[in-house]
């Protein structure tokens, strides 16, 4: 593929390892040649790597696949899976999963992605909806500084919330950037 | 940070209007040039995007230059322009470019132009200013291959062939070699090998180096105006009677803001410039780009004036005046296409 393609979440292939882009830089001088800077995590050891390409070379995907599955529930340790068509179970270690833990939700329909029959991690929807457990009731007041405050969300994720925001409502989460989006209402 | 978009919508007015202020207290004239065309400024890592049966404008600067051959005067515009691929904190693939030409033979003029509209864009937009700003306090002038020699190490004459630049740059300090001599199979020309190696150098040299020198001293409260590039950097500019590049880059808070010249006038000399920038292009598996032969024919007639021109970032300078880091935080729709707000 070419390197205009990589960004944050591509997939690519090193030396027959699957790697996640992590974080992604383009940086261009304006007369001078583009250069894609990117953070790799290794999607089965962990492992992160710097790697920067120049504009105009290619890379490979990593042939990565995607298979419906439902959250059912996690220890410590595991993360089990269903397949909804087979109730065939899959048991994802936790270090696999990652920081996606904190946007699994009992049942919740997502994609596992398997890498040579071995299940590398997740694809979330872009947003969940999830409701709040914690969070200090808001304090009007010092509006220049404070308009946000900390809410504890089903999974344990804390999130910054606008200071309207009370303990059992419903709040939607940008699943990409960890960041509250709006209040939901039944 | 967050501006509200009503916010965002103050400070984008305020500054382009003291951006209008500035050059017409200067005698320069507002001028509106097409933005698709026939054939884009051909540069080696610029990409047009198809807007069939030509192109989206890259810069308005053929366009303006044109105007000038005909009498246009002194002129400025802000331009929307298109770039395929820049995409970024710092890029979008469309933007927002304020360009200029006047007469004059020097950079002198152009470095007071940016001085005084980066001052007078940072003053405008002071209401907005959510966290402290590196405003320039005052401004360093620094020659590129001085300061290659001064800050690497390394001392090059600035017309080393691709061969020489590596060997030379390699000696001190390999990492700067990277993609330098990339060409596959391909054999090419002197010129293009040239072109195509003081390019990859540069890139190179401002991701490991430069980019973070320039930081420093946005942190000291200086804006750095880079000069005399090597003569195989600039497909656009003059030479001096060194054979160094009468350009120069201005940076603040450590990004690069504006590109300024003594612009080429030879209409023969800029035919060249062109093809040999398009067998880069092809080295490097671009398309190769239409020469604009009515430009080429206004440089050779009636000809263009001795004339400095410069092109600004005014994304990047709203960014830089209230102290945001991306585009994004500043912009008035989302970068791309479409796209909620």
């Amino acid at each position: 593929m070419d390197v205009s393609d990589l960004k944050k979440n591509a997939k690519v292939e090193l030396d027959g390892h699957p790697y996640v882009v992590v974080d992604f830089q383009f940086v261009k001088p304006g007369k001078g040649q583009g250069l894609y800077k990117c953070k790799l995590k290794n999607m089965i050891t962990g492992a992160v790597l710097d790697r920067t390409w120049r504009s105009g070379e290619k890379f490979d995907a990593a042939n990565v696949e995607s298979r419906k599955m439902q959250f059912l529930f996690a220890n410590d340790e595991q993360f089990t899976f269903m397949d909804t068509e087979t109730y065939d179970q899959l048991e994802v270690s936790a270090d696999i999963i990652g920081d996606d833990r904190h946007f699994l939700l009992d049942n919740l329909d997502t994609d596992v992605l398997f890498y040579n029959d071995r299940a590398v991690g997740v694809s979330l929807p872009s947003h969940v909806v999830m409701e709040v457990t914690e969070t200090e009731p808001g304090v009007k007041g010092d509006t220049a500084t404070n308009t946000t405050k900390s809410a504890t969300v089903q999974t344990g994720y804390q999130v910054q919330v606008p200071l309207f925001i009370k303990q059992g409502e419903k709040i939607k989460i940008d699943t990409r950037t960890g960041d509250y989006v709006e209040r939901v209402n039944d | 940070m967050t501006l509200s978009l009503s916010d965002r919508v103050g400070l984008w007015d305020a500054a382009l209007a003291a951006m209008r202020v500035s050059f017409r207290g200067r005698g320069l004239r507002e001028v509106q040039t097409p933005t698709r065309v026939e054939a884009p400024a051909i540069e080696p890592f610029i990409e047009p995007i198809a807007a069939p049966p030509g192109f989206l404008a890259t810069s308005p600067e053929l366009w303006m230059k044109r105007l000038r051959c005909h009498g246009g005067g002194d002129m400025f515009q802000i331009a929307p322009v298109f770039r395929q691929g820049e995409i970024g904190d710092l890029h979008r693939e469309e933007f927002r470019l304020l360009e200029w030409y006047r007469d004059g033979d020097g950079i002198q003029a152009i470095t007071d132009d940016v001085e005084r509209i980066v001052g007078a864009v940072f003053e405008a937009a002071r209401p907005w200013v959510q966290r402290p700003v590196q405003a320039p306090e005052r401004w360093r002038r620094v020659r590129f291959l001085d300061w290659l020699r001064d800050v690497l190490g390394l001392t090059l004459l600035g017309n080393e062939s691709a061969a020489d630049l590596v060997e030379a740059v390699g000696a001190v300090q390999p990492s700067l070699c990277e993609g330098l001599v990339d060409w596959g199979t391909a054999q090419p020309p002197a010129d293009v090998a040239r072109l195509h190696a003081w390019t990859a150098f540069f890139s190179n040299v401002c991701d490991q180096h430069l980019d973070r020198w320039l930081a420093e001293r946005a942190g000291q409260g200086e804006g750095v105006h880079l000069e005399a590039f090597p003569a195989p950097l600039c497909a656009l500019a003059r030479l001096d009677g060194q054979g160094l590049a009468l350009r120069v880059e201005s940076h603040v808070g450590g990004r690069e803001l504006a590109n300024g010249y003594v612009e080429l006038r030879d209409d023969r000399v800029q035919r060249r410039r062109f093809e040999t920038v398009n067998g880069l292009r092809m080295l490097v598996g671009s398309p190769r780009l239409p020469i604009d032969a009515e430009f080429l024919a206004d440089l050779a007639s009636p000809g263009l004036p001795p004339t400095v021109g410069c092109a600004l970032g005014v994304d990047r300078l709203i960014m830089l005046a209230v102290g945001a880091e991306t585009l994004d935080a500043v912009a008035l729709a989302p970068a791309g296409v479409g796209g909620a707000l």
